[in-house]
């Protein structure tokens, strides 16, 4: 059952038991054919393809370092989309990524199917996966899960999304492998790999945006030095000021983010160890005309509809604004087993320092003290023992101890000092056969955690509350292969959370929405049933998945505003309070990419959520809305200077949200919208250096909208018409291998 | 060759010991929390040469607690009028602050209740640029004798919005309502 890919022609098959294979109807001449199997080293080899058979045989040495994941290992390459998962996965490789450098994480993820996002600003985004975001999604950054504020809806994940050499999205419940918190999905973003064996290679990038005068730069270079060791060092930049709407400028909407990240490695026989180290640093300012006193004054900036103040743009970040740095170190190390198997051991330590700087501060200089800080250091140790294949079975077992701690800074107090321990242990395997998978696996996690919050939560002396909370996540699922062109994959898998810190003890008014929140200290744990089925074809012509979905929530932990709103000193907020019910998420989203005439090709995707609480068939808030995206893509004749020149015209039609509760938000949802964005892109081969480059027109005719789950629609448009030039240079051995 | 290296182990491991030490997240009760607050406004108005002074007072400024003294206004008197802000909490006087920052405070007053049409309130101070602050005032109360009505006093920040002395901005920092009691 070894892949057998060819990557230039996006054509591949599979091996028979005995290891034989056949392909037909290859274009005559030179085509690179790549030999993949779980848990050996890909070999590729270069054929030349004449008239009549053509024998190509090769060995696989068991050498490759471990699996990766339950993920078949590797790579876009259409035809492995058949087999990938079991699951719902969506891949931005590194080609689909120089596409979209210099947006944020989120605006880059929002190109996928099902994945949407919750935006507080042009400088804010969070990734939405099938309607669920923040502490329902896990975010694995170079092979650690990320540990940052994750419960706010205007903190976005701290991840220089320079540094990705591939992003993997996990569409549904994946809580055996990710433990705690993956109900909604996991977002995977893996750096490159090392340079073993090569001499300097690396990249530049250079990226301009109009709408924002936003200006990122990235840097990469490596090397291998001799046969056991390699670096990386990769670092990026970027400046923005303030975006515009059509008619207005979104004042102290800039942001600034500078990032560091290094990453050395040692390898010898089937050992070898990577110490990995990032720093990731931003100020981001936030609208200053959301920024408002009591419910009274979001009540008439939502009547008025647009900024009480013509803000001009600028460069400069005032408060309120955020300042982030989190840091990462990794160590990672394994060996073979006399076994055969492979044995991982990875400690990491993060730290996660943010501060929120509010408007006006009486006592002090808005710019330089914080309204409130926040500390988070986060420890964990993983081990797992990689299986080898044995009779057609493959998979992993580990275990993992994380430790956290998250302190207050002198000022402010929004959410309580806490420590936690979490514990987990669990197994996951795989039976493959040429036409069938099948995975299955089981996981346990006990958490531990003490919280420090006000007696009764707005005031009183500090007490100690001590929780624990402990359950099991499983996951079955199929990957059947009836023909060669298409795969269907399903999947049930189970996943939990332990309430958070702030859906517990958060006590006071959300600046912005004006509204009063409080924590409830009885909250039990959220737990998620997700099935998922995966419909998958991959031919020469036309490529498409589908997928359908149900997530049923048992506990589901949301804000549920009281009867009676809160009077205070500075005017009436409307109360909400953390509540549990059970709800049920379903939907559809999926994608189809074809060759329609020669070399025009045409693309769709699109996504529907529907989320509803069992008991009272109340739609549930914050919900994206349906979409839809559309595009045509023309190749360009190859020339010895130019190639892969491609335009491209996209439609991207956002439906209005009509599925809301009554009576709970300030605003009604506003009116669907369409946009058109046009680009093109190409590489343009100076001596040996290629360089690509790409220009981008998004929100063509400047059309004035708001998205539903834009956290700014009630004050402001989001932003307009928005010109990119991006441009990238590789250096060092290229995709062909040839040295350049 | 196959050959079991654990030594490899030993270095994640010792980063671990090394990093993690020791690490208390126990709160310091004097130092967390100093969120800044309003917590009292306390009007004072005197006429013919009394003057009483009302509060609203939020201790924890959260409303856990607010409580709103009624005003108790003779038919037919001018009062002049003062305000002081507190932040108990933080043992603050905030009013000063409002005297400092002049130029991006104001007060607004705005009479409700049955008997509204009988309070009038205009502001006596100003700022350095001849617009209204606020922080003293004059009330009247019509003739006509009891009744039953009420004050709202708001306090405006104005940061981004320029301050043009009629309009309020969208940060509101003080909304209180009295009621008000004519005799």
């Amino acid at each position: 059952m070894v892949q057998v890919v060819l990557p230039d022609l996006g054509r591949g098959t599979l091996t028979n038991h005995e290891g034989f294979y056949r392909m037909t109807g290859l274009p005559l001449g030179s085509v690179l054919v790549e030999y993949r199997f779980i848990g050996y080293e890909p070999v590729q080899r270069k054929i030349l393809v004449e008239g009549g058979e053509n024998e190509l045989n090769v060995v696989l040495s068991e050498t490759r370092y471990g699996l990766n994941e339950a993920v078949v290992s590797a790579e876009s390459q259409a035809d492995v989309m058949l087999t990938r998962s079991t699951r719902s996965i969506a891949v931005l490789d590194t080609r689909e990524l120089e596409d979209l450098r210099g947006q944020t994480l989120g605006g880059m993820l929002a190109e996928l199917p099902g994945v949407t996002t919750l935006t507080t600003g042009p400088s804010i985004s969070k990734p939405v996966i099938r309607g669920l975001h923040s502490q329902r999604i896990v975010v694995v950054n170079a092979g650690v899960q990320q540990e940052g504020q994750q419960w706010g809806g205007e903190h976005a994940p701290e991840i220089d999304p320079f540094s990705a050499g591939r992003v993997e999205v996990i569409r549904g419940a994946a809580g055996v492998e990710y433990g705690v918190g993956a109900i909604g999905g996991v977002v995977r973003i893996e750096p490159e790999e090392l340079p073993f064996e090569e001499p300097v290679t690396g990249s530049v990038s250079a990226n301009a945006f109009s709408n924002n005068r936003h200006g990122a730069l990235s840097a990469a270079v490596g090397r291998g030095q001799g046969q056991h060791w390699a670096w990386r060092v990769q670092g990026s930049a970027r400046k923005a000021g303030d975006s515009r709407t059509p008619d207005h400028v979104i004042g102290n909407s800039g942001f600034q983010e500078t990032d560091l990240a290094g990453t050395l490695g040692w390898r010898h026989g089937q050992s070898g160890f990577r110490l990995h180290a990032s720093h990731f640093g931003t100020t981001l300012g936030l609208f200053s005309g959301a920024h408002i006193g009591n419910f009274d004054d979001l009540v008439r900036a939502i009547e008025r509809g647009e900024p009480a103040v013509d803000f001009e743009f600028t460069y400069d970040i005032d408060a309120p604004k955020q300042e982030i740095r989190h840091d990462l170190v990794s160590l990672s190390a394994h060996t073979g087993l006399p076994t055969g198997d492979w044995i991982e051991v990875q400690a990491g330590f993060q730290s996660n320092r943010r501060a929120e700087f509010d408007a006006h501060r009486r006592f002090g200089d808005p710019d330089k003290d914080p309204a409130f800080s926040l500390d988070l250091r986060t420890w964990s140790l993983d081990t797992r023992v990689r299986q080898r294949p044995r009779s057609n079975v493959t998979g992993n077992v580990g275990a993992s101890v994380t430790t956290q701690g998250n302190k207050n800074g002198e000022s402010g107090f929004l959410i309580p000092n806490f420590r936690s321990t979490t514990v987990s242990a669990f197994a996951h395997e795989m039976w493959v056969t040429d036409r069938l998978t099948i995975d299955t696996g089981i996981r346990y996690d006990y958490r531990w955690q003490r919280a420090f919050p006000k007696e009764n939560l707005s005031s009183g002396p500090f007490v100690r509350r001590t929780t624990t909370y402990s359950d099991v996540s499983a996951v079955l699922g199929i990957i059947w292969r009836p023909l060669d062109h298409w795969s269907f994959a399903s999947n049930l898998g189970r996943a939990w959370r332990p309430p958070g810190i702030n859906e517990l003890y958060n006590f006071g008014v959300h600046h912005g929405t004006a509204q009063f929140e409080s924590g409830n200290p009885d909250l039990r744990k959220e737990r998620s049933l997700n099935f998922d089925a995966t419909l998958r074809h991959v031919s020469q012509r036309l490529t498409l998945e589908f997928s359908a979905y149900r997530n049923a929530m048992n506990g589901f932990i949301f804000l549920f505003p009281e009867s009676e709103p809160r009077v205070t000193i500075r005017g009436t907020f409307p109360a909400f309070r953390y509540v549990q019910r059970d709800v049920v998420l379903r939907g559809l989203d999926g994608f189809v990419d074809a060759q329609l005439v020669g070399r025009l090709r045409g693309h769709a995707s699109a996504s529907i959520v529907r989320g509803r609480e069992t008991d009272t068939d109340l739609d549930l808030i914050d919900m994206p809305s349906d979409r839809i995206r559309t595009g045509l893509e023309f190749e360009m004749r190859e020339r010895s200077w130019l190639s892969d020149m491609s335009l491209h015209a996209d439609v991207e039609a956002v439906a209005r949200q009509d599925r809301f509760p009554e009576g709970v938000d300030f605003a009604p949802p506003p009116d669907g919208y369409t946009l058109v964005h046009v680009g093109a892109s190409g590489t343009w081969t100076r001596g040996s250096v290629p360089v690509t480059f790409s220009l981008d027109i998004n929100n063509l005719f400047d059309v004035s909208y708001r998205d539903y789950l834009s956290r700014f629609r009630y004050f402001i448009d989001d932003p307009g018409r928005n010109v990119s030039v991006r441009m990238y240079i590789p250096f060092g051995p290229d995709r062909n291998g040839n040295n350049t | 060759m196959k050959y079991l290296d654990t030594r490899i182990f030993v270095l994640p491991l010792l980063f671990i010991v090394l990093l993690a030490g020791c690490d208390s997240t126990d709160p310091d009760p004097e130092g967390v929390g100093e969120e800044e607050l309003i917590t009292r406004l306390a009007v004072t108005l005197s006429a013919n040469g009394q003057s009483v002074t009302y509060e609203a007072n939020d201790p924890d400024g959260d409303g856990t607690n607010l409580q709103i003294e009624t005003m108790v206004l003779q038919s037919g008197t001018t009062y002049s009028g003062s305000i002081a802000v507190f932040d108990d909490v933080n043992g603050e006087d905030v009013g000063e602050e409002i005297a400092d920052e002049d130029d991006e405070h104001q007060f607004f007053f705005i009479p409700g209740g049955p008997a509204a049409a009988r309070l009038s309130v205009v502001a006596t101070d100003q700022d350095e640029n001849g617009l209204p602050v606020g922080l003293s005032f004059q009330l009247t109360v019509a003739g006509g004798g009891s009744g039953t009505a009420s004050l709202q006093i708001i306090l405006s920040h104005f940061d981004d919005a320029p301050k043009d002395g009629v309009n309020r901005s969208d940060e509101t920092d003080i909304d209180v309502t009295f009621p008000v009691t004519i005799q």
